[in-house]
Parts: structure tokens; sequence; C-alpha cells
């Protein structure tokens, strides 16, 4: 029997989220589907920092005041996870930078003052952060962290290990353009040709990348920026200044993991002009638009 | 690759819940779950037995590659037996407790469960040990089931000392037909020996074994458009005491937005009597054995439910089920009914809640 795509539309963590399964019956691709959305709203659930049940909401609303919050193996290993993130990218990434929302307001499209700014950016420091014996704490008020940075792309490995496990070997899941893909396209075992969207005209394309397993990611200046006196302030930002980045329009990157992939394209994007190299060196298929428009790929 | 790459990547591949896809899914989250059953049979307007049921559960995976499912049910029984002629039996009152237990190891292609039982209640107790398993193709298209299990009853009552003991084997066969049929086969083989007889009911002596053979077929065809899943099922029923029931379900499952599924079900049957039931009018009977327990007479019967889900946050679920069940001599689909009984009525209703984390 021969496998046939089933595709499955949901949304989850502010983005369109779609499921490609292959299965030889509806009937099967359903229940994986089932498996793979409940993993992602699982996912979804625990780490939201919009949700004041969160784990990560107790940890941020707890900064300052000493106490510790304890935490599983999973978020154990999140956070490991961003330390090594923090320890590659020279300090760039570094997950308790959120804060700098409170300054930037996207919706009404204004550079916040110096003062502002200055106000916030002692917040920004994973050095600080205290964690022992699967405990954690924030040591000032008004710190906060959040796996933003690499959430959805978590969710995506999750959600595809999940398809595995009902038996799945050919399809995707797609998190708002963080990809998955768990094999190739029945059949003649193609692989699947996913397309980049032109960062400067949303409804146009840039490229097609083809994947025949594992993680692509992009980050990119459009998803959430405003234009001031001809300058765009996108929503990635340095944590080291607290200014958006401005070298990249888009970076995607290929990897084994989609969690690896949306890391390393933040950090290029983090990186500025810097990030060519930093790309390049990762070892990994890279896709960059610089902010005149020039590709650099591997 | 670069050191940045290479440490990012071995640190993401470090992380236990992307590790390589097992087959057989052990269950990823826990699940506590809270049932209430409140039963309660009527003959002709007036109440016979009833039982109001509590059942805590809970599943829990371990070690990766296991679980252990405990469920703890207390329940109440009271009320009168059905009437039999016009006269109501006794009437009583009955608690009971019930746990059972069992571990089950999920394989890559296989699962083997293994569990035990123990129920208890002032006049009759029961333990139970059970062996079961599953084994799927390499395409996870088919699974076959099988299971064992082992009963012992200790019956006390009124000076009554006995005994009944059960062994029980299952079979079965699942099968993905289409992408939207899925079909089921299972038989089942039950041979009990003992004490059967109802130390409750007047003039109640009954064989000291009963052999029991079920077949069941049953089918789900999934309804593109409207989401929804049709249940059919048929079942044939076969015991040594000349009983033989065919039972036909239909169940509709309708998933609607916000976390609602809407289940109508119906449950058709019908059996013939036991050998040894007796028109309580042809009294005085002479055989050996003889009961007047009218779910042994032959008679056809309707069951209408409806049962309405809700999950919230997709951690918490909440379920009603509503069932109303019409027993009658009149009934058959096959055959005579048996004579002189008053119509039966029953009804269910069901509140279960259920959590996962």
């Amino acid at each position: 029997m021969s496998d046939t795509p089933f595709r499955f539309n949901f949304s989850a963590m502010g983005s369109p989220c779609e499921l490609l399964i292959c299965a030889d019956s509806r009937a099967k691709a359903e229940l994986a589907a089932e498996a793979g959305v409940a993993e992602v709203k699982r996912i979804e659930h625990k780490y939201s920092r919009y949700r004041p049940d969160s784990l990560v909401s107790a940890i941020n609303a707890r900064a300052g005041s000493g106490e510790w919050s304890e935490f599983d193996n999973e978020t154990a290993w999140l956070l490991n996870f961003a330390d090594t993130l923090y320890s590659n990218s020279e300090g760039l990434f570094d997950i308790t930078s959120g804060v700098l929302r409170r300054v930037w307001n996207f919706d009404k499209a204004l550079i916040p003052s110096l003062a502002a700014l200055e106000a916030v950016l002692p917040l920004i420091a994973w050095s600080r952060v205290e964690i022992k014996n699967k405990a954690i704490r924030l040591p000032e008020a008004g710190m906060e962290i959040d796996f933003g940075g690499f959430g959805k792309e978590y969710a995506a490995d999750s959600a595809a290990v999940a398809l595995q496990k009902k038996g799945i070997a050919h399809g995707y899941v797609n998190l708002g353009g963080d990809i998955r893909v768990i094999g190739p396209q029945p059949g003649d075992s193609s692989p699947w040709k996913m397309a980049i969207q032109d960062p400067r005209q949303r409804d146009e394309i840039v490229a097609t990348i083809p994947v025949f397993q594992g993680g692509l990611a992009t980050s990119g200046d459009y998803e959430k920026y405003f234009e001031h006196d001809g300058r765009r302030y996108c929503h990635v930002m340095n944590p080291k200044t607290g200014v958006p980045v401005s070298y990249w329009q888009s970076v995607s990157i290929v990897a084994p993991l989609a969690i690896v992939a949306g890391s390393c394209s933040t950090i290029t994007m983090l990186m500025e002009e810097k990030g060519g190299d930093w790309m390049k060196k990762s070892g990994f298929s890279y896709l960059g638009i610089s902010n005149d428009g020039n590709r650099v790929s591997s | 690759m670069g050191l940045a790459g290479r440490a990012i990547l071995a640190a993401a591949l470090s992380m236990p819940i992307l590790e390589t896809a097992r087959a057989e899914t052990v269950p990823e989250s826990a699940v506590i779950s809270y049932k209430y059953l409140d039963y309660q049979e009527s003959q002709l307007g007036e109440d016979r037995i009833g039982v109001k049921a509590r059942a805590w559960s809970v599943l829990l995976p371990f070690a990766g590659d296991w679980s252990v499912q405990a469920t703890y049910t207390k329940d109440a029984v009271s009320g009168a037996s059905p009437r039999f002629w016009s006269k109501a039996a006794a009437s009583m009152r009955d608690n009971r407790e019930a746990k059972d237990i069992s571990v089950t190891r999920y394989f890559s292609h296989d699962t083997l469960t293994i569990g035990a039982s123990l129920s208890d209640e002032n006049d009759y107790r029961s333990e139970g040990f059970s062996f079961a398993g599953t084994h799927s193709t390499e395409d996870k298209n088919t699974t076959f089931n099988y299971g064992f299990a082992v009963t012992n009853d200790d019956i006390s009552s009124n000076g009554l000392q006995e005994n009944k003991r059960k062994v029980d084997w299952a079979l079965g066969i699942t099968q993905i037909l289409t992408s939207k049929d899925i079909v089921q086969l299972t038989v089942t083989d039950v041979q009990g020996k003992g004490y059967f007889t109802d130390p409750y009911k007047l003039f109640d002596l009954r064989p000291d074994s009963r052999h029991q053979n079920t077949a069941q077929v049953r089918w789900n065809h999934f309804i593109e458009g409207s989401d929804a899943t049709l249940r059919l099922s048929y079942r044939y029923y076969t015991d040594s005491w000349s009983i033989k029931a065919h039972t036909l379900g239909v169940e509709y499952v309708q998933p609607l937005p916000g976390g609602w599924v809407l289940t109508p079900s119906l449950r058709v049957h019908d059996q013939s009597a036991a050998e040894f039931y007796v028109n309580p009018a042809d009294f005085p009977w002479t055989a050996t054995y003889s009961s007047l327990d009218q779910r042994l007479s032959a008679f056809g019967a309707r069951t209408y439910g409806f049962k309405v889900s809700k999950t919230f946050d997709a951690n918490w679920t909440v379920d009603v089920k509503y069932e109303k069940y019409l027993q009658r001599s009149g009934w058959r689909l096959f055959g005579q009914g048996s004579p002189d009984i008053d119509p039966f009525d029953a009804k269910m209703f069901q509140l279960g809640v259920s959590y996962r984390f």
C-alpha cells in the first residue's frame, strides 16, 4: 500500500500550523495528527510566557523574591540548551532578553528613550541566573526568562517524534515556518520542497529549499517590525545594546533538528555582519539575504 | 562542522524527548480520572436494583517503557431484585470495594500487560489475575491482541460457603482497511466452574459449570466532511446453558469546535432463554435446575444512549453519559419471548472527569 499525504491545519503558539502526514489510511493519519497537535499544545501550555499558569510565568513571577522554582527534566534540558546557545554566541542568544519587549512597542512604532533602555539592560543577564539541584531563581525583580527563541522549533521536533511514534515515516511538521521534516515524500523518496518567503514581498518566494529530513527554520526582520526615519526596527534585538539588529533581512538554515536550525538562524541574525562567517563555520546549509538584498548560501 | 554548530547540535541531540521513535507508544502523560455512575432498574414504575458507583483511576508512565494503571471502585447496591411473577424479593443493601492494578511494558512491536484485581463485599470476594499482549506488524496496519485471565470468587451468604472459578481467553485482530475504515474481530472463551446460583433468588438452582463464547466484529468508519466517526458492532454470544444472543450497536461520534464531542448511540439485543429458565406460571416445575432470573429469559432489548464530552485546555476532559435500557419479552427479533414478564427498564447516568499532566 502506498502512503497518501493528509494535511491537518491548526493554530498554536500564535502561528498557523500544519501537519503533513503520509499514511495509508485517513484513520491512521488522524490518530497521528491528534498526537502531534497534543504535543504542540502541551509544550505551548507548559512554557508559554503568555499563560499565567505556565512554568515560565511561575519562575518569572518569583524574580527577586529569593524563592526557588523547581523544574523537571524537560525544563532542565531546555535550560541547558539555552546555556549552550549563550556560550556559543558570545552571549548574544540570551533567554533573559525578553524584557526588551517592555520598552520596544511594535504596535505604537516608538523608539524607546535611552534612559528607558538603560533601565532594562541590567535585567538581561543569563550569567546571573542561578540554577542548582533542579531549581532556578532570577536574582533581580523584573528579570524574566522565556523559551520563545526556540520554543516553536522545539515543539516542531517533539511533534515530529510524536508522529513517528504513531508509525509515520513521511511528512513534516510546520509551525509558522519552523519546519521539521520526518522523512521524504513517499514513493520516489524525493525531498519536500520548502518555500522561503521573500523578506520584502510577502507573497513572493525567494527560493525553494529541498529537505529530505531534519529541520528548516528562518529568522527574519519582517515578522514583526516598524519603520522610523527610513530605518527598519525588527523584533530580533541585541541583548547588549537593546537595539534591533539590521544586517540580515532573513536567514534560513537546514540542520538535523528544527531547534538547531532555528537557534543557528537567530544567532546569525544577532551576529550581524559576522553572522555570515559564523553560519559558514556552523557546517549547516544556509541561505542568508543581507540588508542590501545580496544572497549568500552554502 | 564548526565548533559552535557542533556544540549546539550535540546539546540538542541529548534531549530525551527527541529520541528516535519507539513503535509501541508509552502513554506520554499521566492521567487521573474520576467516574460517578448511577444505575437504577425499574419495573412497573417501581425501583428495583440501584447501583451508585464511584471510581478513581490513575495511569502513570514510568521508566520510559512502562506504565502502571490502577483503579479503585466503591459502589453501593440497594433495592429489590427484579420482580418475578408479581412479588418483589426481599430488599437488600450492600457495599462493594474493588481494586485493580496492571503494569504494561512497551516494546518495539509489542506490549505486555499483567494485572491483578480484588473485589470485596460482605458476602462475596473475587480475586483475579490477568495477562494480555498486543503485537503489531511492521507497517502498523495489523494488530493482534490476546488475553488470559483467571478469577476466583468466594461466596459466603447465610451460612453458605461456595466457590466459583473462571478461566478467560480472548483473541483479536485489528486491521486498518482503507483510509477511512478500521475493523476488529475478537473472540472470547470463558470456562466457569462452581457455584453460579444466586443465593438471593427464590427457586434459583443453576448448573455448576458454564462455558461462554463470544465473537464480535467492530467497524469504525470515518466520514469525511463532517469529521465524524460511525462505529458499528455486532456480537454473537452462546453458552452451555443454551442462551444464544445477538447484539448490534451503532454509535455516531461527532466532534465539534471547542473540544466538544457528541455521541448518540443505539444498541439492540436479542436473546433466547437458558434451558433451565422457568416460566413462573408453570409452577411447580420439576427439572433439576431452575431459575426465574429474567436475565436468563428470552427477550429483546434496546439501549438508547447519549454522551457529551468536552475537553478544556487540552488537559481536562469532562463527559456526561445517559443511557436508557428497555427490555421486553415481545421485542425478540428471532423467536418467542418468555411469557409473563413485566417490562423491565433501567437508566444509567455517568459523569466522568479526567486530567492529564
